[in-house]
Parts: structure tokens; C-alpha cells; sequence
């Protein structure tokens, strides 16, 4: 059976992957959003952090909203009109509709698990669901796949494609897909960035529950000065460790994020000729570089293990500033009227 | 720009994508750059790596000593808990723990072990044996 069909799509390398694939999206249907105000409409800042639960065998934190979070309120907040299947029971069909959707020329985004992905960078594997990528070809048994974390497209063989798209576990994606139907002429950008803002605001510092945004890292800080007294030097190591790969990589990380929300705000700050998201921007910008600080002093404590008190209180101490700055930088934007 | 001939990975395969990231300098401007990770994240990968593989060993000294069954090694080598293999298995995780042993492991069933073949994508005949 050689079919061959091609979609004309265009794989841009971006730093975050739904909100890459969802600006990559709106740009082949002739809407130039560039990835930082994708990921702002979408709110895809987020932080939350779930001692009681592991994941490779360290506390559970999250930098990231729940999937698909970043392309479902984005098309909502701009008004275009979307499709998102949750969910497909039978793996064949999962396949056969996207065949369908190739036919008719719509490149698909969909939710995959990075453990089975053959052409993703080995020190990045681990069991973590909640990945996306676009397909925009199929060329018998391959497809082609635009993943924004590497610097080309790639191909998956149909057997590996439907591997990944029925990865098990946690948040697992059972065949989610999702892609574009039609997108109106004139988009309200000022409004959705209103919205996105409001909401981004609203789930860093006023979700009434201790480990979601600002007060998650508050208690990440506070947990951080106990760990080496409560686990021993070389567990409370490892859990640093595991803070910082979430912080650092994967998709350059939650550090990455504040630079890539500091440039959304730059972004809408010129667009919309507005001194005070310029501003907010500015800090936003010094809070991710106080991040990096965070991650290198946090590498060095890994290597080195010296006096490891002393180090993780200063840690924590750090953590607990960053958070007084993010959520100095939420209280303004909380304020502007757009 | 860093090259990737940086000695902290000891998997060669390692380090050899590179990555858009952001950064934001001293003129207030948010910079775009394509590059491999700097140092401290390769300490942290590198660390992470090696408890793994800790692990992984641990793991197979203990099945080779017949204190536990491959699954454990298995397991190990997948990077998984017993809660995300008995969730990719199909199988409660109370009876994923009970398989662990060695002498149970040794009276399953061809249904059980096919499940857990398929889970960890290798042939039963490659299960019952560490490499």
C-alpha cells in the first residue's frame, strides 16, 4: 500500500512543546503567533509541587499545567474553532482517524508518552506522558512528526507512533489528538491575552490550596532545608537533583518557562503599547535569572556535597525569595486593566 | 556556544541534541539561542543517570543471587515503580509485588508473563533471564 501524502507545514524548534506545536499550528493556518504568546493565551505557566506522591522514586513536581491545557484555552480564549478528541478506545481507529485527517490536509497535534519515542535524546527518557507533537505526512508505513523539542522533523514507523500514543501510566494519553477546523479572520489577541493573564494569575496565587503556584514553592523551600536531616545526604542529593531536572530540562524546564512568559509579557507590553506589562516583564526576566542561579548553585551542591545544612538552608532560603518575586510580578499583572 | 565533547556524560549517546533556550540579558531583552544544556544540567542528568543504573545493577545482582525475579530487574531497567508497571501491565500492583518473588515468578502462568512481555516489548524467553 504506498500512500503518500505531504502536508506543506512548517517545524519551528520552540522551547516549550504544546505551546510549540499550538503556534506552529495557527502559523499554517496564516496566524503568526510566535511561541511565547502561545504560551501565555494558554497559560502554561504553572507550578505545583505533591510530596506524598513519587515519580522516580523523588517528590512529584510539576511545571506544567495538565495536558492540552495550553491548546484547549488558547483556541477558547482567541475564538477559534477546534476539535480535541479525549480519547480513543480501539488504538486501530485512533490511527485510522488520523489517516483521515492527513487525507484532508489538517495537521494533528497529539499527546504522546516520551519513554518509546525512538529519535528523542536518550538522557531524557523517563516515563512521562504528557508530550506533544504534530504530524503533517504519511508515506506508507511512516510518518512524518514535527516534535518542537528537536531541530528537524522527524518519522515514526506506524508501530512506534501507535506505541507512544497508547503509552501507560500516569496522565496517560490514550490517543488524544487535537488540530485546528477554521480560524476567523480577525482575532481578538488583546482579549485573549486579558484572559490568559487573569487566569495565569488566578492559578499562581489564588487557588485556595497550599501546593499549587506561589505557596507550592513556599512549602517546596521550606521542605527543601529538611530534606538531608530527614532522608541522609545522598537521597536528599538525589531529590535535589530530580527539582532541578524539572526545573532545568524537559523542554527547557520551568526555569525556561519564566523566560518564555518574561518574553510573552515583553511581547503584549510593544503590541499593546502598555508601560506596565513592559515593567512586569522586566521582573519577570530577573525572577528567571535568579532561577538559573538556583539551578547552578543547586548543580554545584550536587557535585560537591559539602556541608550540606548549611547549603540546603541557603536553597531553601532562595526558593522562598523566588517565590516573594514571583508573586510580586502576579500582584501587578493582577492590577492592569487592558 | 558550548560543543558537546563535554566529559560529565559517560554515555557517549547522551548530550548531542541541541535545544532552543531562553535567556534574558542585561539590556532587558529575552534572547533566543540554539545550544546543547550548560554545565549544571549535564551534572544533574549525569546524576540522575547514574542512580539509575545504580538500580539497575543492584537489580540484577539480586536476581543472579535468586533473591528476586526478573521482573525486578526489568522493571528497574524500565525505570519504572511497581505502580507504573502494574499500570502498563494490566495487573493490580499487590500481585505485580507478589510476582517479585522468585519462586511465585517460577509458577506463573504463560496469560500472566505474556502480559508482562508485552509491557516491557521483549519475547517471554527473553523474561525469564537477565542479561
Amino acid at each position: 500500500m504506498e500512500t503518500k501524502t505531504m502536508i506543506n507545514y512548517t517545524h519551528r524548534q520552540a522551547g516549550h512543546c504544546e505551546s510549540g506545536a499550538t503556534s506552529n499550528l495557527l502559523r499554517f493556518y496564516g496566524e503568526d503567533m510566535s511561541e511565547p504568546m502561545a504560551f501565555g493565551i494558554g497559560n502554561g505557566l504553572y507550578f505545583s509541587y505533591i510530596p506524598f506522591l513519587k515519580v522516580q522514586f523523588a517528590p512529584m513536581i510539576s511545571f506544567r499545567n495538565l495536558p492540552n491545557t495550553v491548546f484547549h484555552r488558547g483556541m477558547k480564549y482567541l475564538g477559534i474553532d477546534a476539535t480535541v478528541i479525549k480519547k480513543f478506545k480501539d488504538p486501530k481507529e485512533a490511527m485510522l482517524a488520523l489517516d483521515r485527517n492527513l487525507e484532508k490536509g489538517i495537521p494533528t497535534g497529539m499527546q504522546v508518552g516520551v519513554f518509546n519515542l525512538t529519535f528523542f535524546p536518550p538522557e531524557y527518557r523517563m516515563h512521562y506522558n504528557m508530550h506533544n507533537l504534530v504530524c503533517f505526512g504519511k508515506e506508507g508505513n511512516l510518518y512524518h512528526i514535527s516534535d518542537t523539542v528537536m531541530e528537524t522533523a522527524q518519522v515514526l514507523t506506524y508501530e512506534d507512533l501507535l506505541r507512544v500514543r497508547y503509552a501507560k501510566g500516569v496522565f496517560a494519553p490514550e490517543g488524544k489528538m487535537y488540530w485546528i477546523n477554521n480560524v476567523p479572520g480577525n482575532l481578538d489577541i488583546k482579549a485573549a491575552v486579558a484572559m490568559g493573564i487573569k487566569k495565569t494569575v488566578y492559578e499562581m496565587i489564588k487557588v485556595p490550596f497550599p501546593l499549587i503556584g506561589v505557596k507550592g514553592l513556599r512549602w517546596m523551600g521550606r521542605d527543601l532545608r529538611k530534606w538531608p536531616k530527614k532522608h541522609g545526604v545522598t537521597k536528599a542529593s538525589f531529590y535535589l537533583g530530580q527539582v532541578l531536572r524539572m526545573a532545568e530540562d524537559f523542554g527547557t524546564g520551568g526555569a525556561g518557562f519564566r523566560y518564555i512568559y518574561g518574553a510573552f509579557l515583553k511581547e503584549a507590553g510593544e503590541k499593546f503599547n502598555h508601560t506596565e506589562l513592559l515593567e512586569a516583564s522586566e521582573m519577570m526576566g530577573k525572577t528567571a535569572n535568579r532561577w538559573r542561579e538556583f539551578t547552578y548553585i543547586g548543580a554545584r551542591n550536587c557535585k560537591s556535597r559539602s556541608q550540606p545544612q548549611e547549603d540546603y538552608g541557603m536553597l531553601g532560603d532562595m526558593m522562598i525569595e523566588i517565590a516573594g518575586m514571583e508573586e510580586q510580578v502576579y500582584r501587578k499583572l493582577d492590577k492592569i486593566k487592558l | 556556544m558550548e560543543d558537546n565533547s563535554n566529559p560529565v556524560y559517560k554515555d557517549q549517546r547522551h548530550g548531542q541534541s541541541k535545544e532552543l533556550l531562553y535567556s534574558y540579558d542585561k539590556d532587558g531583552q529575552f534572547q533566543r539561542t540554539v545550544g546543547f544544556h550548560g554545565e549544571p544540567d549535564r551534572i544533574i542528568l549525569q546524576q540522575a543517570w547514574d542512580h539509575f543504573n545504580e538500580r539497575i545493577e543492584d537489580a540484577r545482582q539480586r536476581v543472579i543471587a535468586g533473591k528476586a525475579s526478573p521482573i525486578v530487574y526489568y522493571m528497574e531497567k524500565f525505570l519504572a515503580d511497581p505502580l507504573n508497571l502494574s499500570m502498563m501491565a494490566g495487573i493490580s500492583i499487590w500481585r505485580v509485588k507478589w510476582h517479585m518473588r522468585p519462586g511465585v515468578f517460577k509458577r506463573l502462568n504463560e496469560k500472566t508473563l505474556k502480559k508482562y512481555a508485552d509491557a516491557f516489548n521483549i519475547s517471554i524467553e527473553q523474561l525469564k533471564k537477565v542479561d
